[in-house]
């Protein structure tokens, strides 16, 4: 396969949780967002990153194209470390190397500034990049408009005159203005009726198909993740729990939160209904989180060994990793 | 109404052995805005029966919400029921005043909400809110709806109930809100619980918990349920019978396994041929087009901007709700002539 | 299948939707009225006047003390003094929207600049920039004028000028403004738009003026035009009280003149009263107009 077009090692995050005092405000812990992601995209591939609130999948996204900046470890696009090159790099290479890396919001309502017409939304990234003459934005922002589905006149409208679904296209257009490699889709699909869900879950698929762009597909519902990936990672409270091939994870998980996780969600299809595994208790609060294997609290296999220590990621599958104690319980 | 009553039941409609609890009549009810009349629910009609969870699915703009608080008297301005009738346990409750509908709210129908973290004050602690309800319907003394305030925390699962009545709403996540939600709409003690997207807001796992709950409630209190969700998932596990929504009009009601395994109704199944599954990879066909505008919707049947089968005759005619046997009922002019797609 | 076709259609920008509702809004139709008639007579006040600014012409004429209606030549009557009160209105016009706008215009530059780096920039500059428009904020501006002036007097033995009245309101009436830039400033940064420029590889002058400030035009606007009507009303209070500029005309140096007739020649206060009234009435329904108008929840 090559070398991966994206790499993560070691991502750490924390966001700083603040006291108000009467002068200064007094820093009074950590929320753990991140802490010790690692994975691979591969070169026209999608990888579905799933979990639960507070388990840091936006974190990942952002930090990814350096939004976000990330306390620790490093992420590598085609060979070069992604945060160096923002901050020190030439403005060429750091222009380069934000087109290469785009993302797509979860809210289409809010993703789309308001007083700018949709021609100018998507012909933004030439004025910033200048990528290409300007003799050619119209063609350009009318080909883009076709290629997500919508039409040449839409290009002089305003973003409050489209549907959700709509605007989710007008973004992926944005986006895809700077022939990006490797594209972020934070939720893209969540605010969208369901039965739009389908048109856009498509087309990132069709994207990928015509144009090879890879895509971290960031997103809590399953369902959606399965059809669009082929490699997934489970993440709980900053960790990841499992990463293996979607048809792997999906039908032979073998980490517990994966298998409680995928118990949980309801299938469309009353003749086939799972035996639920119910988690007690909540998802836990990331400012603080447990000792050891941090679902312990929750996990119905946890022994002492669990609360005591953090399980590392092993591979127990080629190209399955899992981390639990007991992992092999469930092969 | 007593006449299509009658018809449908020769024409082979499940007879009860249970009573039937609830039955929506031609409703009508539309918002007057500046913009223009938006006809939310124009002609839904379907019944509840006692002890069969009844799913209303939907997407937005379908019109679900609104049919529910219609019934239940509570759509917020500007809009109003304009037409068609409730009926409740046979008593028509579209005809009682405010002052009555007031009463019979929360008493015999209690409704949850989809957002737990504005449907709870958060000023009050949720022992008062618990009580304020039970106060409202039943003549007791404050210990006494302080203990029935208990029991109804220890009902849907909450640990520490005593303490946790003088817990403020922010001091709890999401699943527990949604469960003190949940104890609220009971404290009434209804017959019949609305739970409207009770679990969109909440994590997957959480999610599980509640509607395990929600199941172990049907059971214990011998409540009936109806589910409003936009979720085929949820419909296939929670339901036994289904009314799909579109646009303010019902497309097809049926058995929740006849609904799936054998869709009658175009929107239904283009529904189940767009949603993805967890246990296999689909090939997704989406529902081209958009969810059409209520104030004016199109004309005849309001699916046919999108629909594949659609004929001259669906753009001029708005298709009435046909029984066609065994329970169902499509609004479809052609459903006689297409074969859909299995959903499977 | 419905298709949408290329067509001559209303422009649906912000402004255009906008003015629009404005249209729709009678009772800000009403203070648009009365705003432009307030403008008009400010600027071409002087042709309709039968008399200069601060005339005392009758004095030497004999219609002193005259009541209103009663003289085609003076229809709202004279002071005691000779100044004739219909004229003096419409100069006087002139003077307060001099002061009303001026000094909204300062603040306004103020404030935005100082709004949006204290909102924009995070650190030590961004604090202190916070820290001064609160300590400006607390401060009781009319106080500081009568204050002002008072000294001013003493050293210079003339009342406030105009201008010197524009620039205290100005550089004291900014904090507010600085204070909405700075929460909208807040507000947007975090929306998903200019994350979704950054991700682009905006700049940040880009994105404070390409997408940020736009957006936070109309919460000012609104601002604004409320601002211009206290401003006038804090101009009426320093000319009755005295303090202000007895060689230009302005409707609150008519009320402090009329104030020692008030029992016999009421009309002296009366007028410029209402005229007062009106003009900051109109101001206030043009603002909340354009409040409502500017509301950016167009039909979602």
């Amino acid at each position: 396969m090559g070398e991966p077009l994206l790499r993560a090692e070691n991502l750490v995050k924390y966001f700083p949780v603040y006291q108000r005092g009467i002068l200064m405000r007094k820093k009074i812990g950590d929320v753990h967002a991140l802490d010790g992601m690692s994975f691979k995209v591969e070169r026209g591939e999608t990888l579905g990153l799933v979990g639960e609130s507070g388990c840091g999948k936006t974190t990942t996204g952002k930090v990814v194209l350096d939004l976000e900046v990330r306390d620790s470890g490093k992420v590598y696009f085609e060979g070069q470390e992604v945060h160096e090159t923002l901050t020190n790099g030439t403005r060429e290479e750091r222009q380069k190397m934000r087109r290469s890396m785009q993302m797509v919001f979860q809210n289409p309502y809010g993703s789309l500034d308001p007083r700018m017409t949709i021609f100018d939304i998507i012909s933004e990234p030439f004025v910033i990049h200048g990528h290409v003459p300007k003799k050619d934005w119209e063609d350009r922002v009318y080909s883009l408009l076709k290629q997500v589905g919508l039409e040449e006149y839409h290009a002089e409208r305003y973003p409050h005159e489209f549907s959700g679904g709509q605007r989710q296209r007008i973004s992926i257009a944005r986006a895809l203005a700077t022939e990006p490699k490797f594209i972020v889709a934070d939720e893209p699909v969540s605010s969208l009726d369901v039965s739009i869900r389908a048109q856009i879950l498509n087309l990132l698929q069709q994207l990928q198909r015509e144009m090879g762009i890879s895509f971290l597909y960031i997103s809590h519902d399953l369902s959606s993740v399965r059809q669009v990936s082929q490699h997934v990672a489970v993440m709980y409270l900053g960790k990841m729990f499992e990463y293996a091939p979607v048809d792997e994870i999906f039908d032979k998980p073998l980490n517990p939160y994966t298998i409680a996780l995928l118990s949980a969600v309801p299938i469309p299809d009353p003749t086939r209904q799972m035996k639920r595994i119910i988690l007690p208790g909540d998802v836990p609060s990331p400012v603080n989180p447990p000792s050891g294997c941090r679902f312990h609290p929750r996990c119905p296999y946890a022994t002492e060994l669990c609360k005591k220590s953090e399980p590392e990621l092993r591979e127990l599958r080629p190209g399955h990793l899992v981390a639990c104690h007991y992992a092999e319980k469930f092969l | 109404m007593a006449t299509a009553w009658q018809t449908r039941s020769i024409l082979g409609y499940e007879s009860e052995t249970v009573g039937e609890l609830l039955r929506v009549e031609g409703l009508k009810t539309y918002f007057f805005t500046e913009a223009g009349v938006v006809k939310a629910v124009d002609g839904v009609s379907f019944v509840v029966n006692e002890g069969e969870p009844l799913g209303l699915v939907g997407e937005s703009g379908s019109g679900k919400t609104v049919t529910m608080l219609s019934v239940m008297g509570i759509v917020p301005r500007p809009g109003r029921i304009v037409g068609g009738r409730v009926f409740f346990r046979g008593e028509e409750i579209t005809s009682k005043s405010s002052e009555e509908l007031r009463k019979f709210r929360g008493r015999k129908i209690g409704y949850v909400s989809q957002d737990p973290n504005s449907s709870l004050d958060p000023l009050f602690t949720i022992g008062s809110q618990l009580m304020e309800v039970v106060r409202e319907h039943f003549q007791v003394s404050k210990s006494e709806a302080f203990e029935r305030g208990v029991k109804l925390l220890e009902k849907v699962g909450i640990p520490e109930p005593e303490t946790r009545m003088k817990s403020y709403p922010h001091e709890l996540s999401g699943g527990m809100r949604q469960r003190v939600a949940i104890a609220r709409a009971l404290a009434g003690e209804p017959e019949l619980l609305v739970a409207d997207e009770p679990t969109t807001n909440l994590d997957v796992t959480i999610q599980a918990q509640v509607l395990d709950l929600l199941k172990a409630l049907e059971r214990e209190l011998r409540m009936s349920l109806i589910l409003i969700t936009h979720d085929m998932g949820l419909i296939a596990e929670m339901t036994e019978r289904v009314v799909v929504l579109y646009a303010g009009m019902v497309s097809e009601i049926a058995k929740t396994r006849e609904i799936f395994a054998s869709p009658r109704h175009p929107y239904t199944a283009a529904l189940l041929a767009s949603v993805p599954r967890l246990d296999r990879k689909t090939s997704l066909t989406p529902i081209p087009g958009n969810i059409p505008n209520l104030i004016s919707p199109p004309s005849g049947c309001r699916f046919h901007p999108r629909c594949k089968y659609a004929r001259e005759i669906c753009v001029q005619q708005v298709p009435p709700l046909e029984s066609i046997g065994g329970g169902r009922e499509v609004s479809c002019l052609r459903w006689k002539e297409i074969t859909l797609q299995e959903a499977a | 299948m419905t298709a949408e076709k290329k067509q001559a259609r209303r422009s649906a920008s912000q402004w255009a939707v906008a003015w629009r509702r404005f249209r729709k809004n009678k009772s800000a139709l009403a203070g648009g009225v009365i705003v432009l008639f307030f403008i008009f007579m400010a600027l071409y006040g002087e042709f309709f006047a039968p008399y200069p600014p601060r005339s005392f012409a009758c004095l030497y004429q004999g219609c002193t003390d005259l009541p209103p209606f009663t003289n085609w030549a003076h229809p709202l009557g004279t002071e005691p003094s000779g100044i004739d009160v219909y004229s003096e209105i419409l100069h006087g016009a002139a003077g307060d929207l001099y002061v009303g706008v001026a000094a909204t215009a300062l603040s306004v530059a103020i404030g935005l600049v100082v709004g949006a780096l204290s909102g924009y920039k995070s650190g030590a500059a961004a604090a202190i920039l916070l820290g001064v428009t609160q300590v400006f904020f607390v401060l009781p501006v009319l106080i500081l004028i009568l204050l002002f002036s008072r000294i001013f007097i003493l050293l210079v033995a003339k009342g406030l000028a105009l201008t010197l009245i524009v620039v205290i309101l100005g550089v004291f009436g900014w904090p507010t403004i600085a204070f909405v830039t700075r929460g909208e400033i807040l507000r947007i940064k975090e929306l998903e738009f200019v994350q979704a420029a950054r991700s682009l590889g905006a700049s940040n002058t880009r994105i404070l003026f390409r997408h940020i400030l736009l957006n936070v035009l109309s919460p000012i606007i609104v601002l604004s035009s409320l601002l211009v009507a206290g401003n006038i009303l804090t101009e009426v209070v320093i000319s009755f009280l005295g303090f202000g500029d007895p060689s230009t005309s302005t409707w609150g140096l008519l009320l402090q003149e009329g104030f020692l007739y008030v029992r016999t020649s009421w009309w002296v206060s009366l007028f410029p009263g209402i005229a007062v009234v009106i003009a900051v009435l109109g101001f206030n329904l043009v603002g909340d107009g354009l409040a409502d108008a500017l509301n950016p929840r167009i039909r979602e």
